[in-house]
C-alpha cells in the first residue's frame, strides 16, 4: 500500500518536472530567422575553388567522379591551351556537374582531390522546384572571385 | 494450435474474428513494419510481421562498389548508430588485410561508438513514451539526442551518418572543441537521465503498462537469436563487448547490465542502466585519449595525408591509385561482430581478391528482433503489442537492407 | 413574451459565438503550452506570437475536400460530427456564469435555462455524447474506428457513474438539483472542502468523459492511428475536435459550478472568477497531457469498477451520513 501511494506521488512529482521544463530554454530556432552555428566542417554544397591568381584549382583528373559513391559527379575535361589558360595543370574541366538530388554530402570528392578544388561549404539549404535546377552546373559551383566561398584560396590543399 | 484453427475458419462468416493490417503508415510501428493480425475483440490471436518496405538492396548494391565507398552504404542500414555499421564493416576488412589501427584512432572509435549507443538508446526512449502519449519525454530525448549529434557533426561534418571510419583509422583527427564538446554533455547528461527516471521508473502506470508484458524467456532468445538488451533483460550477460573485445574494450572498466524477467520493463531498466555505463566508458576513454597519428601509415590502405599531396609525387600516386582503384584485399572470408544498440551486428565479408567485396552480408539484430513478433503478440490486446514492439526497438533500416 | 425569446436567442447566440471562439484559442493554448513544456517554441508564423493560427486551422478544415470512405453509413457518418458539436454546446445553457443583474429594467440572469433538475439534464446530455463515439466508429467502415467506438463507448458510460456518485454527494450536501441553487449553497463555504474525496473522482472521471490524456483511448493515436474519427477528414473533423475542446470546457464548468463556488470569488467579479477558474482547469488539463502516459484497456476498467466506483459509493454513504445527523 505505501508502494502504491510512493508510485502516485511519483506521477504528481512527474507532472512538476515537466513544468520545469516549461521554464527551460526551448532547443528549437526560429528558423528562416535564426540560423545554427554550423561547425567547421560541416558539409553543405559544392564549391569548385581558385587559387588566388585568379586560377581554377580543378585539374580535370576526374578523382571525384570516380570515388563519388553515388555518382552525383560529371566532369568533362578539356586540354589547357597556351592562349587558354584555365588551370595549373595541363587538363582543366569543361564541364563540372553536380547532381544534388543523388549527392549524398558524404564528403569524398573533397577527400579525393589532389589539388583541393572541390570543397563542400556549409550552405546546406538546397531545394529547387525540379530535377534540372538541382544539378549544379560548373558556372553555379565555381567561386567567382578566389575565396569567395569562405576557403582561403592560398591554402596548399 | 490457434494458427491452424483459424486457417480453418471462414473469416468472412466468423464475426468473432477481424484481420487489422498494421502499418506499414502507422504511427507506432517503428518505421514500415507492416504486422497483419487476426484480432478476437482486441486480443491478437495472429500475428504475422511482414518486411520489406524500406528494402534498399544495400548489401546488393555494396558489391558494385569498392571497399572504401561502401563506408557510407553500411551507415544508412541501422540509421540511428551509423558509427557502430561502420566500424563493423571496417573491422571486417582490417581483419582480412591485416591493417593496424593506431591506438588514437581506436579510442576515438571507442568515444563515438558509445556516443551513438547514448543516442540509439536515447531515441528508444523518447518514441518508447510516445508510444504511451508521453510527448514530452519524447521532446526531450530528442533535445539531448540533438546533442550527440551535434559531436557527430563537429567531428565528420555529418549528423546521422558520420562516414568517418576508414580502413587502418578515421578520416580527420579530432577537431578542437570536441573534448570539451564531449565532456559537456557527459556532465549535463546525468541531471537530463535523473529527470527521465524520476517521470518513468516509479510512475504508476508506466510500470503498470510495461510489466509483464512481452515476456521473453532466456529460450526463446536462443532460438531467435535475439541479443542486446533483449537478450540481457532474461538474464544472460552475453556483450560482444566483454566476450569477443574490439578496439580495446577489455582495457575499460564496466559493466553488464542484466535484469531477470524478460518483459519490457526489464528491457527498459537494462536500458536505462546501459546509458549510465557508457556514459562511464567515454569518460574513460577520454583519459586514454593521446596524441597520436590517427590513421594508420600503411599507404597501399590508407589515403596519404594532404599536406603531402603538393610535395610528393609518390603521394600522388598513391592516392590516384587508391581513389580509382582501391584496395585488393585477399581472396577469403571473415565475419566480425560489434555490440550495437540494439544487439549483436555482424558482419560477413567474402573477398574474391577483386575491388570490390564479392558478398556481404549482415547479421542485423533487429531482423531477429522482428521475427519473434509473430509469437510474441499472440495473446496480447492491441494497447500491449504497442508497447511491445516499442521495447523490442527495431529499426526497419536494419531489418530490410 | 418576445422580449423573453429575444432575450433567450440573444443569450444562446453570444454562447456559441464565444465558446466557438474559446474552443479555437484553447487549441492555440494548449499548443503553445505543451511547446512550452517541450522546449520547443510552437505556433510562431501566422500573425503576433502565433494568434491567428485558429484561424488559419479553421480556414483550413471548413475549405478541404469532402470525401466519405467507401462503405461508409451515409446518414450516420454525417450526423455523428453534428451530434457531438451539439451536444457539448447544448449542455452549457445550463451553467451559470454570474448571478442575476438589471439591464434596461429588466432582470437578466447569466444562464440560459434555469431548469429545477439541472443535474440531471447535464448528465444525460454528458451521456448523449457517447452516441458521437459509437456513430462515427460504426459508419466510417473502418476497423481502426470499430475499435475506438467500442473503446469509447465502454469507457463512457463506466465512468458516467463515479462521476454521477460524486456529484450526488454535492447534491445531498447542496439539497438541490438546481445549478444556480448549487451555487447559492455555496456561499459560504466551498464544497470542495467538505467534499475533497468527490472532487478528485470527479476530475479523474472527467478526463474520461472528454476522452483527454491519460485516458484518451478511444483516439488513442499511438495504437488506433485516430481511433473513432480515423476517416473523417476537414470540417466534420473540425466538429469533433471543437467538441472535444468545448466538453473540457464543460466539465471544467461543472466541476467549478459545484466545487468551486461556481462564479464566486472575493470582490464583485463574478464572470472574471469564473473565466479565471476555467483557464486554471483548461490548463490543468493539458499539464496533464504533457505528463502521463495512457493507461490500458483492462486497467482502465478495472480502475474505474473496482476502485473509483466503491470510493465513490463509499463516499456518498458518509456524506449521506452527515448530511442526515
Amino acid at each position: 500500500m505505501k508502494l502504491q501511494i510512493g508510485k502516485f506521488m511519483s506521477m504528481l512529482r512527474g507532472l512538476l518536472i515537466v513544468l520545469k521544463y516549461a521554464f527551460k530554454r526551448p532547443v528549437t530556432l526560429r528558423y528562416p530567422e535564426k540560423k545554427r552555428d554550423l561547425p567547421e566542417r560541416s558539409k553543405g554544397r559544392h564549391h569548385l575553388t581558385k587559387w588566388a591568381d585568379g586560377l581554377e584549382r580543378c585539374v580535370g583528373c576526374e578523382l571525384c567522379a570516380i570515388v563519388c559513391p553515388s555518382q552525383a559527379i560529371y566532369v568533362k575535361p578539356a586540354e589547357n591551351t597556351p592562349d587558354n589558360q584555365v588551370s595549373k595543370g595541363e587538363r582543366y574541366a569543361a564541364d563540372y556537374q553536380v547532381n544534388m538530388l543523388r549527392c549524398i554530402f558524404c564528403g569524398y570528392c573533397e577527400e579525393a582531390c589532389p589539388t583541393g578544388a572541390v570543397v563542400l561549404g556549409n550552405d546546406y539549404e538546397l531545394a529547387g522546384y525540379d530535377r534540372q535546377s538541382l544539378i549544379y552546373t560548373k558556372g553555379m559551383l565555381t567561386e567567382e572571385k578566389p575565396g569567395e566561398s569562405g576557403f582561403d584560396p592560398n591554402r596548399e590543399i | 494450435m490457434l494458427k491452424q484453427e483459424i486457417e480453418n475458419r471462414d473469416l468472412e462468416k466468423d464475426s468473432d474474428l477481424m484481420e487489422l493490417s498494421l502499418g506499414p503508415q502507422h504511427p507506432s510501428t517503428h518505421g514500415v513494419l507492416r504486422i497483419k493480425l487476426i484480432l478476437k475483440g482486441e486480443i491478437v490471436q495472429q500475428a504475422e510481421p511482414v518486411i520489406g518496405y524500406l528494402h534498399t538492396g544495400v548489401e546488393k548494391e555494396c558489391e558494385t562498389r569498392t571497399y572504401h565507398q561502401v563506408v557510407t552504404l553500411v551507415d544508412r542500414l541501422d540509421y540511428l548508430s551509423g558509427p557502430a555499421e561502420e566500424q563493423a564493416y571496417i573491422a571486417t576488412v582490417e581483419k582480412l588485410m591485416e591493417v593496424e589501427v593506431p591506438e588514437r584512432a581506436q579510442t576515438i572509435r571507442l568515444i563515438l561508438l558509445e556516443l551513438a549507443r547514448i543516442s540509439s538508446h536515447l531515441l528508444w526512449l523518447g518514441t518508447s513514451a510516445l508510444e504511451l502519449n508521453m510527448s514530452s519525454i519524447y521532446m526531450y530525448c530528442f533535445a539531448e539526442r540533438e546533442k550527440i549529434l551535434d559531436i557527430f557533426e563537429l567531428i565528420s561534418g555529418a549528423r546521422m551518418f558520420p562516414g568517418y571510419w576508414r580502413i587502418g583509422g578515421v578520416a580527420l583527427d579530432l577537431p578542437v572543441g570536441f573534448e570539451e564538446a564531449v565532456r559537456d554533455f557527459l556532465k549535463k547528461f546525468p541531471r537530463m537521465w535523473k529527470d527521465m527516471d524520476n517521470l518513468l521508473t516509479n510512475n504508476y502506470v508506466w510500470c503498470e503498462r510495461l510489466k509483464g508484458v512481452g515476456v521473453i524467456t532466456e529460450e526463446d532468445c536462443r532460438q531467435y537469436m535475439l541479443t542486446g538488451p533483449t537478450l540481457r533483460a532474461c538474464g544472460d550477460s552475453y556483450d560482444v563487448r566483454k566476450v569477443y573485445p574490439y578496439l580495446n574494450y577489455q582495457d575499460y572498466q564496466f559493466d553488464v547490465p542484466t535484469a531477470t524477467l524478460g518483459d519490457s520493463y526489464a528491457r527498459y531498466e537494462v536500458r536505462m542502466e546501459e546509458f549510465k555505463q557508457s556514459a562511464s566508458i567515454i569518460e574513460q576513454a577520454l583519459g586514454k585519449l593521446k596524441p597520436g597519428p590517427f590513421i594508420t601509415d600503411n599507404r597501399k590502405v590508407a589515403f596519404p595525408p594532404r599536406k603531402e599531396l603538393r610535395r610528393s609525387m609518390e603521394a600522388v600516386i598513391h592516392q590516384f591509385k587508391l581513389v580509382s582503384e582501391g584496395l585488393h584485399p585477399a581472396v577469403g572470408d571473415v565475419y566480425t561482430c560489434v555490440e550495437s544498440a540494439r544487439g549483436e551486428l555482424g558482419y560477413f565479408l567474402v573477398s574474391d581478391g577483386s575491388n570490390k567485396p564479392y558478398r556481404l552480408h549482415v547479421r542485423a539484430p533487429s531482423f531477429a528482433h522482428v521475427q519473434i513478433l509473430s509469437k510474441l503478440l499472440v495473446g496480447q490486446t492491441i494497447s500491449d503489442m504497442v508497447v511491445t514492439i516499442a521495447s523490442l526497438d527495431p529499426i526497419l533500416g536494419d531489418v530490410d537492407r | 413574451m418576445w422580449i423573453d425569446i429575444i432575450e433567450v436567442l440573444a443569450k444562446g447566440l453570444t454562447l456559441v459565438l464565444v465558446l466557438s471562439g474559446c474552443a479555437a484559442y484553447m487549441t492555440l493554448c494548449e499548443r503553445v503550452l505543451m511547446a512550452r513544456m517541450q522546449l520547443r517554441l510552437g505556433p510562431n508564423r501566422t500573425g503576433p506570437f502565433g494568434l491567428f493560427q485558429p484561424m488559419a486551422d479553421g480556414i483550413k478544415l471548413i475549405f478541404k475536400e469532402r470525401f466519405q470512405p467507401a462503405g461508409a453509413d451515409t446518414l450516420t457518418y454525417w450526423l455523428a460530427p453534428a451530434i457531438a458539436a451539439f451536444i457539448a454546446f447544448f449542455a452549457f445553457g445550463l451553467i451559470p456564469f454570474g448571478p442575476s443583474f438589471e439591464f434596461m429594467g429588466r432582470e437578466i440572469n447569466l444562464y440560459i435555462a434555469d431548469v429545477n433538475s439541472g443535474i440531471l439534464v447535464i448528465l444525460a446530455f454528458t451521456s448523449l455524447a457517447v452516441y458521437d463515439v459509437v456513430l462515427a466508429g460504426w459508419s466510417s467502415n473502418n476497423r481502426y474506428s470499430i475499435l475506438g467506438s467500442i473503446r469509447g463507448t465502454a469507457q463512457m458510460i463506466s465512468y458516467e457513474i463515479p462521476l454521477g456518485l460524486s456529484i450526488l454527494s454535492v447534491v445531498l450536501a447542496a439539497g438541490t438539483l438546481n445549478l444556480p441553487g448549487i451555487v447559492e449553497a455555496q456561499a459560504e463555504r466551498w464544497f470542495i472542502w467538505t467534499h475533497p474525496i468527490a472532487f478528485i473522482i470527479f476530475v479523474i472521471c472527467s478526463f474520461a468523459e472528454t476522452n483527454r490524456a491519460p485516458f484518451d483511448l478511444p483516439e488513442a493515436e499511438h495504437e488506433l492511428v485516430a481511433g473513432y474519427h480515423t476517416e473523417y477528414g476537414g470540417l466534420k473533423f473540425g466538429m469533433f475536435f471543437m467538441a472535444e475542446y468545448i466538453n473540457i470546457l464543460l466539465v471544467s464548468a461543472i466541476a467549478i459550478t459545484f466545487f468551486l463556488g461556481g462564479w464566486r470569488g472575493p470582490g464583485d467579479l463574478p464572470v472574471v472568477w469564473f473565466a479565471a477558474k476555467l483557464a486554471v482547469f483548461v490548463f490543468f488539463f493539458m499539464w496533464v497531457r504533457a505528463t502521463l502516459p495512457r493507461v490500458r484497456y483492462d486497467q482502465l476498467m478495472t480502475f474505474g469498477w473496482k476502485i473509483l466506483t466503491p470510493i465513490a459509493i463509499a463516499n456518498l454513504i458518509v456524506t449521506a451520513y452527515f448530511v442526515l445527523v
